[in-house]
């Protein structure tokens, strides 16, 4: 029996990061021998050296390997990692070495299946950088891998980790705003969304650095950009949307592009609640937020903090009797009916002092020392990839689709 | 200082497309960067791309930031030793190196003492002693301890907080011209005219920069190709003040006891250096140091030169060590 089997059958395992957490958990010296994670990484471009920088910054784990196709990454990546890590070029000969406990997948979405599915099967621990996948197929495989093999999955929605979603989540949950009707989520930038490409580089190679522009390999801004925002919708709602409308287009950036440079959506909700999902590239005013509206309240969520704001109260408005009764009076900021509200909302939540990556790490980390399920795993997964499957073909067909039919094409 | 297009003459090859510029802001400073692109999509890429990969550097570096690493150092290393990354440890190790062969007159926990003076406030004013007292016993190069085979860092005391303000936005340029790098494209990067740097030594060629004579900005005491160099200028003019005749900087030299006293003045100190991290911190610390002993100290640092720009009895003098002919 090693260390680890030992502490998972005396539950010392969990008792010994509560402790940690005391003082010293971020020293490799408390991480014993036996609990150092080796972690292979396949993708070593922009997000994938930013996760690996991540990884590093958990006592007690290593990047043992590097894959990618494209031979550029791999000097970067040993850059990142400090030391000559093996690299491959195939990322199957990297699964087949000995010294990998966990595979970190940061590969362009269409690969995300197959490189996810391979490291489950080979028996490693696998965090998945999000979406899950990009067709309803390759959530499918994914999900259906990682229940089979019993291997721990971790998908890349790092704000199910931030403290500051949980609370708003937590307070949602016990009414604090009401009964959540509506929700509103911005991903707004103003660029062009490319990267460079050296001068004489062949079509092929541009497609490969830009492959967020390409159907082939991306979901668009609906799953670079709005994941987090559905997975938190979801999340409130309980479910996933019974039906999509969206709209977009190549409409300002025309340079030989085929994923949206602006998409809308209209997700509905079987308790007729909706999601209200914006992504553009001419614009960053609004930023990346969400706005939450409660029969009682609001809350508005960046990606460093939440606001919140309480509804004033009128005589036969939605605000919940037991708001008003637990607060006697309304006391936070108010704002008149018809005008929008510009003040200054109540920030209880001080949670912008984690970086949500980081924290998303060493949860996974934890859960391969403490053999736990993750929160983000392969059925929170599934249910994000598949709501931004589902817009997709809305937004391709420019109909309302129904999730009853994205599932069930031959019966409907 | 400032950057300056000259003719590349017969054999000049690197301006034979477009040379495009955008400033970005970040850091508490505009970064302008220069590049030479076949299409205006191209430099568009380019230009998100550098700018992308500064704010990057920012949100790793900033102490301002709660989410940075330099943040969760602050917050955390007095525990104990901990973990970080290699990029966070590599400038941390270069920041102690340059305290080290400088006496600890480069020093990142100088942040108490700015504080203690009020810079960071906005409000500049001699400290009372006691104020003194209590910065200088947190702040001190000594007191944070690296260990390079865990890659830990750890706080000898608490209180202590690293401030990276004079390296990091050098190396916010070093990370930068790697991005033009590896993109193949050719470039130069302003960083509020005080850390210039190009990506390529041909297109670098093409560009020289004259430091300003500090007591007359509307001259330059001389031009510098900067040719795959960077450079670095630290001076006391644009954040300092003057009690009983004598001039505080912002730049603070935590070895001093206020009892020094200088028949010269130094106005700028330039440092050319082959990374514009290591020109950054260690033109803050010529500037404190001062020629003599600032020369001595750049023995340490074989591949780099200094200028100083002096005021004495005689009027304003410029010295140079290990300067290109």
């Amino acid at each position: 029996m090693d260390r680890r089997e030992f502490m998972q059958m005396t539950g010392a395992g969990l008792g010994a990061v509560a402790l940690l957490g005391v003082r010293g958990c971020n020293s490799p010296h408390a991480v014993a021998p036996s609990d150092w994670v080796n972690v292979g990484v396949i993708g070593v471009g922009s997000r994938g050296q930013h996760m690996m920088s991540m990884l590093l910054r958990v006592p007690g784990v290593r990047i043992t390997a590097l894959s990618d196709i494209y031979e550029p990454r791999i000097a970067e990546g040993r850059k990142v990692t400090g030391e000559q890590t093996t690299a491959y070029s195939d990322y199957r000969k990297m699964l087949d070495a000995k010294d990998i406990d966990a595979v970190m997948v940061s590969t362009p979405l269409g690969l995300h299946a197959e490189h996810v599915a391979a490291a489950l099967d080979s028996g490693r621990a696998v965090y998945g950088e999000k979406s899950m996948g990009r067709t309803l197929e390759d959530c499918n495989l994914i999900r259906d891998t990682a229940k089979r093999t019993g291997k721990i999955y971790q998908v890349g929605l790092q704000y199910t980790y931030a403290p500051w979603y949980q609370e708003a989540a937590q307070r949602i949950q016990e009414g604090k705003i009401g009964q959540v009707r509506e929700i509103h989520s911005y991903w707004h930038r103003n660029n062009n969304w490319r990267r460079p490409v050296p001068n004489g580089s062949s079509p092929e190679l541009e497609r490969l650095l830009n492959w967020r522009l390409y159907r082939q390999w991306s979901g668009g801004l609906l799953a670079e950009l709005g994941s987090h925002q559905i997975t938190f919708a979801n999340g409130i709602y309980g479910s996933i949307p019974e039906s999509v409308m969206a709209s977009g287009g190549v409409d300002f950036w025309k340079d030989g592009r085929e994923i949206e440079d602006n998409v809308h959506a209209i997700l509905r909700y079987p308790g007729g609640q909706t999601l209200q999902a914006s992504y553009i590239t001419t614009n960053r005013l609004d930023g990346a937020q969400e706005r939450i509206f409660g029969t009682g309240g609001s809350v508005v969520l960046t990606h460093t903090e939440a606001t919140y704001y309480k509804e004033p109260w009128y005589p036969n408005s939605a605000i919940p009797p037991e708001i008003t009764i637990e607060h006697k009076l309304i006391t936070g900021p108010t704002y008149s009916a018809e005008q929008p509200y510009h003040g200054k909302g109540d920030i209880p939540s001080k949670g912008s002092a984690s970086d949500a990556d980081l924290l998303a790490l060493k949860e996974f980390i934890s859960c391969i020392r403490t053999h736990r399920k993750p929160v983000a795993d392969e059925n929170l997964g599934w249910n994000q990839a598949v709501t931004v499957a589902l817009c997709n073909q809305a937004l391709a067909e420019g109909r309302k689709v129904t999730l009853k039919e994205f599932l069930e094409p031959a019966k409907s | 200082m400032a950057a300056q297009q000259t003719d590349p003459g017969n054999g000049g090859s690197a301006l034979v497309e477009k040379t495009h510029q955008r400033t970005h802001h970040a850091m508490g400073t505009c970064f302008t960067l220069y590049v030479d692109c076949a299409s205006e999509a191209q430099a568009q890429s380019c230009f998100q791309s550098v700018f992308e990969e500064i704010d990057r550097v920012e949100a790793t570096f900033s102490r301002f930031r709660p989410a940075s690493e330099i943040s969760r150092i602050n917050r955390e290393a007095a525990e104990g030793p901990m973990v970080t990354d290699p990029e966070v440890f590599r400038l941390l190790a270069t920041a102690m190196d340059v305290s080290r062969k400088t006496g600890g007159v480069f020093d990142m926990t100088v942040g108490r003492l700015t504080e203690a003076w009020g810079f960071q406030a906005g409000c500049p004013a001699i400290p009372d002693a006691e104020t003194l007292t209590a910065a200088r016993a947190e702040a001190g190069w000594e007191l944070v301890e690296l260990d390079p085979a865990w890659r830990t860092v750890e706080f000898l005391r608490p209180g202590v907080a690293l401030d990276p303000g004079g390296i990091a936005k050098g190396y916010a340029v070093d990370c930068a011209l790697d991005v033009l790098r590896t993109a193949g494209i050719p470039g130069l990067l302003d960083a509020g005219s005080s850390s210039i740097a190009a990506s390529d030594e041909a297109f670098g060629n093409t560009w020289t920069v004259g430091i300003a004579n500090p007591a007359d900005t509307t001259k330059e005491l001389c031009r510098v190709r900067v040719s795959g160099r960077a450079l670095s200028t630290s001076g006391s003019k644009e954040q300092s003040f003057t009690r009983a005749g004598r001039v505080y900087s912002h730049l603070i030299d935590p070895t001093a006891r206020g009892d020094e006293n200088s028949e010269q003045e130094v106005l700028q100190a330039t440092v050319l250096a082959p990374s514009s991290m290591l020109a950054d911190a260690l033109s803050t610390a010529m500037f404190l140091l001062g020629p003599e002993r600032g020369g001595k100290a750049l023995k340490g640092f074989p591949e780099c030169a200094a200028l100083w720009v002096c005021r004495g009895s005689e009027g304003i003098s410029w010295l140079a060590e290990q300067w290109p002919k």
